[in-house]
Order: C-alpha cells, then structure tokens, then sequence
C-alpha cells in the first residue's frame, strides 16, 4: 500500500520541480565523474599514444649491453611487436671529408608507433619517398653538405662502404632539442656487423622497442622488471616527450575540475534535498497524524530518492559515456592513430559518486523528515529547519573522501578540501558583516530599497548560506575558467603563432651579410644571433675528464661529456632559461655559465674551474651559475654560455631562425644554393604536433568548462528555488497589503542584485587567492593578477544571481494577490 | 437494568510543559478527565488555553510531561512514537481547522490515505462511497487546490471516517469557512458521527458548536474550569 501512495506522490512532486533538481545535481555528479575521469583516461591514453609516437614504440627498454633474445622472445610471448635499434656515434669519411655522425641502426619492424620518412634526395622538399634497405644509410640533411656527398654516393663507416640513399625526413624519435648534437645518419640494423665498430669497450645504445595493448604490455613489464640486469632499464616515456609536461598540467586541471564538479554537484544535492525535505515537513506530519509510522515514511520518501536516483545514475552515466565518445571522437580526429579503449573505471567511479552524495547530502535529510512529529500537522511549519550538524560533518568528510578517491592524492585533497572550507568559514563571517552593515544603510533609501535591503537583513542565516553556496559556485566557475586561459595561454606562448620554424645553423661572420639581404629580399624576419664556438671539456678543476661519453644521449652514458659542445657567449640571460643558483655571468670576469642537468651529471659546482680545448688552444672559466633550461622551447639552447669576452677571439658561426610559412617552403631551396654551408633545419612537425595537442586539449578543457558552469547554475537554481516558499508568502502579504507590481519588482531585483553582487566579489577574491596557490602549487605557472577577474567576478555574479532569480519568481510576482494567497493558505 | 457507560478515553493528572528561552513554560495543569463511548465532548476556551494542547495529547500526537492517558484501555503515554502511530491509524480520525490535506493527491487520494496506511483493501470503494456521502462524488478527481474551502473541509471529513475510527478528534472544524459553509460542515460531522457512534472530541471556541455536543469542558490557563456534566451531576 504504501508503495502505491509512494508511487502517486512522486509522480505529483515530479511537477513541482524539486525532485528534478535533486535528479539533475545527481545526474551532473554522475555525468561530470564519469566524463572527467573518462576524458581524463582519454587524454592520458592519447598522450601515452602520442608518447609512443615520440618514442617509435609504447614501451622501450634501454640496454648497455648486446640484444638479449630472452628479452624478445618473452615479449613475443606476450602477444608484443618488437624492434631493435643501436645507437653510436661515429666518424664518416667521404673521400677527404670526414664527420663525426650519430648511426642509429634499425631492425625491419622499426618503427612500431609513428612514422619513419625517407626521400631519395638531399633535401626535404624534392625526390620521391623511399623505405630503408640494407647497404644504405640515410642522412639528416645537414650531413650532406658537411661531407660534400650526394644521394647515390659512397661513404665509408667503420670499415665498410654504404651507398647515401637519401635524406631523413621525418624520424619519430629524433630527439627534440633541435641542436642537440652530431647529424643523424639511419642504416640497417643487420649491417652492423660488418662496419666491425662493435668492438668490447665500445659505447653503444641498445634499445628494445616494444608496442601492443595495454594489458599486454602491463603484463610484460611485470614480468621484465625483476629481470632487468643493471644494464637494462625503462624509458621513461612521458617525461622525454616534449608536450609531457603541458599535458601533465592539462590532466591536473581535468582532476580539479572533477574535484570542484563534485563539490558543486553536492552542493545542489543538498540545497535541493534540503528544500524538498522542508517543504515536506507538514505532509510527513499530517501523514504521521493519520497513523503512518516512521518506517512507512521512510519507505515513501525513500522510495522518491531511490527513483531519482536510479533516474539520474542510468542517464548521467548515458550522458557521460556519450561525452567519452565524443572527445575520443574528437581526439581520433586530431590524432589519426588514437585507439579508444572501453574502461570500466569511469563508471563505477560515477556511480560511487552517485551513491554517496545521494546518502549522505540528499538521504539524511529524507531520513530526518521521518522524525518530524505528528503533533506539528498542529503548529504552522518552520520557514528554516535547524542547521542539521551531523549532516554538515558526514557531508564534508563525504566530500574529502570523493575528492580523495577521484585524485588519488591526499594532500592535494585534504588542501582543496580544508581551503573550500576555510572559504565558507570567512564568507560566513563576511556576508554577516555585510548583512548586518546594511541596516544603517537602510534607512533613508526608497521603499523599494528598503525593503530589499530589509529581505536581506531578515534572512541573515539563510542569506549567508544562499551567499556561500552563490561565491562558492562562481568562485568555482571563475577559477576554471582564468585557469583553463592560462594553461591554453602558455601553451600558446610556448609556440606563438608565427614563432620561428626554419633554423639556420653554421652561418659564418661572411654569410651574415648574405643572409641579412636575402632576408630583406624576401621579407623574412630573421631572428637573434647566436654565436657558437666548438670546443671540448677537457678538465674540471685541473681533473682530466674522460673524453668517451656522448652529450647526445644524456641518459645512458654518465661519464663526461664525450664530444664537442656547442659554446656560446651571451651578455644577458637567455627568456627560456632561469638560474638556480648563483649569478648570471659577469661580464668582465671568466666565467661559465652551466645547464643543470649536465652540471649535476658532471658532478660541477658553483666556484669549479672548468677548461675547454677550442681548436687547440686552452680556456679556463670559473661557474658563475647553474641555469635550468626549458628544452622544449624550440629556441636555440646551450649547455654553456660563457662570458662575452671569452670567445671574442675566437673563430665562432651562428645560428639565426625564421618562420617561414608552409606555403613558401621552395624559398630554402634558394636559401640552399645561396649559401650551401649552412645548414636548414625545419621544425615545422614538432610544431604542427604541439598545435594539434593544444587544439585537441582545448577542446576537453572547455566542455569541462561548460560541465562545471552548469553545475555552478544549478546550484543557483536550487538556492533560489530553496526560498520559494518563503517568498511566496511574502509576496502574497506585501500584495494582500496593497504593494505594486513595479514596487515588487523592484524590490525583488535590488535584492538579488545585491546578493549576486556581494557572491561575485567574494567569489572574485577566493578565485585571485585560489588562482595564486594552484598556479605556483599545481600548474608551476608564475604569478600574476587577473585585471579582468577583478570586473567579471562581481558582474557575472549580479548578472547570474539577477537573471537567475528573475526566471524564477517572475512566474510569482504575476500571480494575482488573492490568488497566490490562496496557494499560500492551502500549501 | 442499565449497561454502565463504557470509559473510552481517561486522563489522570495530566501536564504538559514546553521549553522556552528562559526556562519552561506549563500550558497544561492536573488534568482529569473521562470520555465515554460514543459521547460527544467540545473542549471549548480562548485562544492559547490549551485546548490543542489537550487534544493532541488525548489523540496520542503528542506526550504528555506528567499524567496518564489512556484510549481504549491503552496507555498512550507509555507507547512508542509509532505504537501511538499504529493506534491513530486504527482507532482514531481526525478534522483540522485548516483543513490539512495533501496537495499532491486528489481528493479520492486524500480520503483514502488513511485505509490504505492501514493497508485496507477496500479503501478505494469506501472512499467513493464517502465522497458520495459528502456530495463531492464528482470532484473526486480534483487536488486541494481546485476545491473551495467548504469542499476541501468535507474531503477532510470523509478522510477522518475512512478508517471507521472510534474517537474523532476535530480541531476548529469551521473556523476557516463562512457561516453558512461552517453550518454545513457541522452538519455533516455530527450526522457521520451519530450514523457511525463515533466518540467526538471537538476543540473549538465557537458557543453554538459546543452546544451541539453532550458535553462541554471549559478550558482556562491550562485548566478545567467548568464541566457541564459535573454540573449537572452537582445539581442533581
């Protein structure tokens, strides 16, 4: 029986609004989880896919020491693809030219993730695409000119001869640092033998490649790790792409975005339970007069919230699956190569979410309504229930735990958690002092004013409540919305439109003037010149070094810097660089100015002597300062800049860059036969690649704009609807009593005018403070305020709170004064 | 030789005492009082005497701070919240002054709410045949809301009889409505009352109402002032 009662009510509350709102809070909870989190895994997935194109492979493993077929086999085994690939460098001899070059020799399947493109030609524009065959070697273009060889020419390696078959155009895994090192030559994997350069003692980089699916490939490191030898170790592969560390911060926004989409999501819940509950109080009484006992009202009620939320976990996990597929959609349109994969994840994560914010933000209030007693149908109903403590505490350790179980990160939650609730302490007391501020200020005002005026004063606790959930939800909105700006902002600056693609290395002090006019002739904005020395680090601190490791490959070969390093002099410090310890150079004095990684992996410090050998002769400089170096800058680094004076006397040629549009590439043809020495280097694929990433991250980031800003509405909605009642009978006495249409209005407006106002500001000072603590914490984004925020704030706040509650009791205000004290009477 | 009246409701020495900021306030004194069977009773006083206060805890709304009350023989002061439920539910209807009905459910839906609470089978048949007896068969379908107030009283009355109760208990039944509407109700509420032999509690501080009753306890500052039977048992 009480099922059928249960079934008619709900049916008849659905009209009236309430459930809907708890429905939708619980839909957006569910839709926001499992989009956020799916989205998330989607644009982690793509990343890693990306990842793996910059690395020609999923995984790879990295060895010292000789192919193991143990390794291979397992993999095999595993359902993987494997490839191998060595890397060394050594000496080319072209008749009498020589070059020391970095051979990366592949095996067939190479590469396994990405492309490798190869064109039978010395240059990247002409000649037809090629694939690698054994007896060839392919060039970085570059090399062409340095050895003075053409395609189809011989060259000698080790003690075999190999014919140039052409120029490398593209190879996924070339490292980024566009200036790292020696020109890159690609040959066969099974010619290596018979160069005879594998020698015991030489240094040589094995790399196992591997690709599959995920599972399989989990599976086999497994397996591999308590295996590896301490030759043998994993790439990492995020950290060595050079968008890793924008998508890193894109996925900490997705998580804070989730994080705050929960809260807001809560929010409403519990705004929107809360009302239905109140507004239930004097049914439940009457309903326990007639002889119900508590548990048939459970049931009752309980059976409502259990409908809503079935309602809302079916259609928000729909909506958020359908918004997965949509941006994997949307990343496999950017990104040709994206496999989607189906996960589990996201959905029971939703669902959790679901169920918790049901229990505890919109069942403890239905539970507590249980409780209301039979003698009430008696009294009038309260206009406010009493603040519920115990749903206050199990909410807020609900919201932790949400936070904390979405994030994965305990500290992070527990300070985004304790700074939310630090906010709601200070906004408590700060709408007080507003509210109570307002009451001298009343006097005098127009009717209409004051009676705003006095509507705000009257409802100080529910007011302060409104006002926290109101800043809370445009806070939220805000913050997203100046961070979402930011982080697109600095991927932008990053690579700016028009930013430098073409870069001209080896120009000699001669060709400057050269390169000078035919840039002028053809409208080209040529870039700053950077001078480069040669020379090779010979000592520190008196020390003779080791001359066998390579700077290439940083992370293999730790001894010493084993070649010549590109030396430059600069008075002023590079925009991509940032000293970590001691002082930029002094200009008058000898010092060195050195890049953190090596001087870690040298073991230098502040103070040490380092000497270089420069075409023979000696230079001692002493370390001013260690710099950190932003190596995806695409900007010309250096592992040592010295003082300006130093290397004056020295022969030095220079590298210079340009953008160069897409459309007017034939012009380095002409740039070529000008000046056949100087060497072009096109970073138009990094670019285009960081572009896409942006563009596809961009999308993801404003749809979850778009998720939190509903949920920030919907708050507003529930908040507003939460004092309908109220406003109701206050309307149906000021009417009775004669007030006009226009009076009410009025009154009406200023008020939420007033209070969206008053949100806006303080959701404006928490967002400034909140942007400065995630920006230096979470994003490691340098500081700074947000002029605009300082008007959008308080605007959009009186803008939404305004509109907002004009939309919703417009519908009020039209009722004729009769009428709606009727409705009023009869509840 | 005549059957003695059976004692359907009794209070002993009641009290009840509400807590206000500065201490507690007493709104009911040593209360006594015995309700036969089938009697009709108006408890009649100004406003805050105490009336409510006396029939919400005569109906087993409420507890009393001190004292006893017993309906049928059960002693409602010794009951749980929901026993005092289950009581209601079987034995007692009730008639607000404001009539109280859910506005969520159609006048069919109120009447029945209390037999389908008692999980009565029969309650849509019997509520149809009560909105009958009311005159409001065709407006069954009606909400609260489309109802005039008179109408709305009788759909509250036909509500209190649905579960055939042995006490009504009615609180300023015709308070809210007109004269004429207000005579109507009353009507109709004694007419049920006498058709089913319901004991009548009625709350009000209308003269002429309480004059309809067998009997009348005048209340005043929380106390008995004057009880029309007691009277007439001095007298006699």
């Amino acid at each position: 029986m009480w099922a059928s009662i249960a079934w008619r009510l709900f049916w008849r509350e659905l009209s009236r609004g309430e459930l809907w709102v708890i429905a939708f809070a619980l839909f957006l909870a569910v839709g926001s989880v499992v989009s956020l989190s799916g989205i998330t895994e989607g644009v982690k997935s793509a990343l890693m896919q990306r990842s793996a194109q910059f690395n020609a492979a999923d995984k790879v493993l990295r060895s010292s020491q000789p192919f193991d077929p143990a390794v291979l086999e397992l993999a095999q085994q595993n359902g993987l693809s494997t490839a191998q690939q060595m890397q060394f460098d050594s000496m080319l001899f072209a008749g009498d030219a020589m070059q020391l070059a970095t051979i990366k020799a592949v095996s067939d399947s190479y590469p396994l993730r990405g492309n490798l493109e190869l064109k039978r030609s010395a240059d990247l524009v002409s000649g037809e695409d090629t694939q690698l065959q054994q007896g060839q070697l392919y060039f970085e273009a570059r090399l062409f000119d340095l050895l003075n060889v053409a395609p189809g020419d011989t060259v000698e390696l080790g003690v075999a001869r190999f014919t140039v078959a052409g120029v490398i155009v593209k190879e996924p895994d070339a490292p980024l640092s566009v200036f790292g090192g020696a020109p890159r030559v690609i040959m066969h994997l099974a010619d290596v033998a018979a160069t005879q350069i594998v020698q015991p003692g030489s240094r040589i980089g094995y790399r196992y490649l591997f690709a599959g699916d995920t599972a399989a490939l989990q599976a086999f490191e497994q397996q591999m790790t308590p295996k590896l030898t301490v030759h043998q170790r994993w790439q990492d592969m995020d950290r060595e792409s050079a968008i890793g560390g924008a998508l890193e911060r894109a996925e900490r926004f997705l998580l804070l975005a989730g994080l705050l989409g929960i809260v807001l999501a809560a929010c409403a819940a519990a705004v929107a339970a809360g009302r239905y509950s109140q507004r239930h109080t004097q049914a439940v009484a009457i309903i326990k007069a007639l002889g119900a006992t508590r548990a048939q009202i459970r049931l009752i009620y309980g059976s409502h919230l259990l409908l809503v939320v079935l309602f809302s976990l079916l259609c928000g996990a729909l909506a958020g699956q359908l918004a997965i597929q949509a941006v994997q959609w949307g990343i496999g349109f950017y990104f040709a190569d994206y496999r989607a994969d189906f996960s589990w994840r996201p959905l029971w994560l939703g669902s959790l979410t679901c169920l918790v914010c049901a229990l505890l933000f919109a069942a403890r209030p239905m539970w507590r309504l249980a409780n209301t007693a039979a003698i009430d149908v008696l009294k009038q109903p309260a206009v406010n229930l009493p603040l519920d403590k115990l749903q206050l505490l199990s909410g807020s350790v609900a919201i932790w735990g949400l936070m904390w179980l979405f994030s994965g990160e305990l500290i992070l939650s527990i300070g985004l958690f304790l700074l939310c609730a630090a906010f709601a302490g200070i906004l408590l007391a700060g709408a007080a002092l507003l509210v109570r501020f307002a009451k001298p200020v009343a006097a005098g005002q127009s009717s209409a004013r004051r009676l705003a005026l006095a509507n705000l004063r009257r409802r100080l606790w529910a007011n302060s409540f409104q006002l926290i959930t109101f800043s809370l939800a445009i806070f939220l909105a805000l913050l997203l919305y100046f961070l979402r700006a930011e982080l697109i902002g600095q991927w932008q600056r990053q690579i700016p439109l028009g930013s430098p693609n073409q870069f001209l290395v080896n120009i000699t002090e001669q060709q400057r003037s050269v390169l000078q006019s035919f840039a002028a002739d053809n409208n080209l904005q040529l870039g700053q010149y950077y001078p480069v020395v040669r020379g090779r680090l010979t000592s520190i601190n008196d020390e003779q070094l080791l001359q066998e490791a390579t700077k290439e490959d940083r992370t293999e070969q730790r001894v010493g810097v084993g070649r010549e390093l590109n030396l430059t002099w600069l008075s002023e410090l590079p925009a991509n660089n940032q000293v970590t310890a001691g002082d930029w150079l002094n200009t008058d004095a000898a010092q060195v100015s050195v890049e953190a990684e090596i001087a870690q992996r040298l073991d230098v410090s502040l103070g040490d002597t380092l000497t270089f050998s420069i075409g023979g002769q000696q230079l001692s400089a002493t370390v001013s300062s260690i710099r950190k170096v932003d190596w995806n800058s695409l900007q010309p680094n250096f592992y040592m800049i010295l003082s300006p004076d130093l290397l004056a006397e020295f022969p030095a040629t220079y590298i210079t860059a340009f953008y160069l549009a897409p459309e007017r590439n034939l012009l380095l043809n002409q740039l070529a036969r000008l000046m056949p020495t100087v060497s072009v280097i096109s970073v138009d694929n990094i670019i285009n690649q960081v572009n896409d990433i942006i563009a596809q991250v961009t999308v993801a980031l404003s749809f979850i704009l778009l998720i939190i800003c509903l949920a920030a509405g919907l708050v507003l909605v529930a908040q507003v609807q939460a004092t309908l009642e109220q406003r109701e009978q206050e309307l149906a006495i000021l009417r009775t009593l004669g007030a006009q249409y226009p009076f009410l209005r009025n009154a009406l407006l200023l008020e939420f005018t007033l209070l969206g106002a008053m949100a806006g500001l303080f959701a404006t000072i928490l967002a400034e403070a909140m942007l400065l603590i995630v920006q230096q914490r979470v994003f490691e984004l340098p500081f700074q305020l947000h002029y605009n925020l300082w008007w959008m704030g308080p605007v959009m706040g009186m803008l939404l709170v305004t509109g907002l509650g004009w939309w919703q009791l417009r519908r009020l205000l039209q009722i004729p004064g009769a009428q709606l004290m009727r409705k009023v009477l009869q509840g | 030789m005549i059957k003695a009246p059976e004692v359907h409701i009794k209070a002993t020495k009641l009290a009840k005492s509400v807590k206000v900021t500065d201490g507690s306030l007493t709104i009911l004194h040593d209360i006594s009082l015995t309700i036969n069977r089938g009697e009709s009773v108006a408890i009649v006083g100004a406003s805050g005497s105490g009336k409510s206060t006396l029939l919400s805890l005569l109906a087993g709304l409420d507890t009393p701070t001190a004292g006893e009350v017993y309906l049928a023989g059960q002693a409602l002061h010794d009951l749980s919240e929901d026993q005092r439920a289950a009581i209601r539910a079987k034995d007692v209807g009730f008639v607000f002054q404001s009539f109280l009905l859910l506005p969520g459910l159609t006048a069919l839906e109120n009447v029945t709410l209390p037999a389908e609470l008692a999980a009565d089978k029969q309650a849509k048949q019997r509520g149809l045949a009560l909105l009958q007896q009311v005159g409001l068969a065709e407006r069954s379908d009606f909400f609260p809301a489309q109802l005039s107030g008179g109408e709305q009283q009788r759909v509250a009355i036909a509500r209190a009889f649905i579960t055939s109760p042995a006490v009504l208990f009615a609180d300023e039944p015709s308070a809210n409505l007109d004269a004429v509407t207000g005579q109507k109700i009353e009507d109709l509420l004694f007419k049920l009352n006498s058709e089913q032999g319901t004991t009548l509690i009625l709350v009000t501080h209308n003269t002429e109402l309480a004059a309809r009753c067998q009997r009348q306890l005048r209340m005043q500052a929380g106390r008995f002032v004057y009880d029309d039977v007691k009277d007439i048992a001095d007298v006699g």
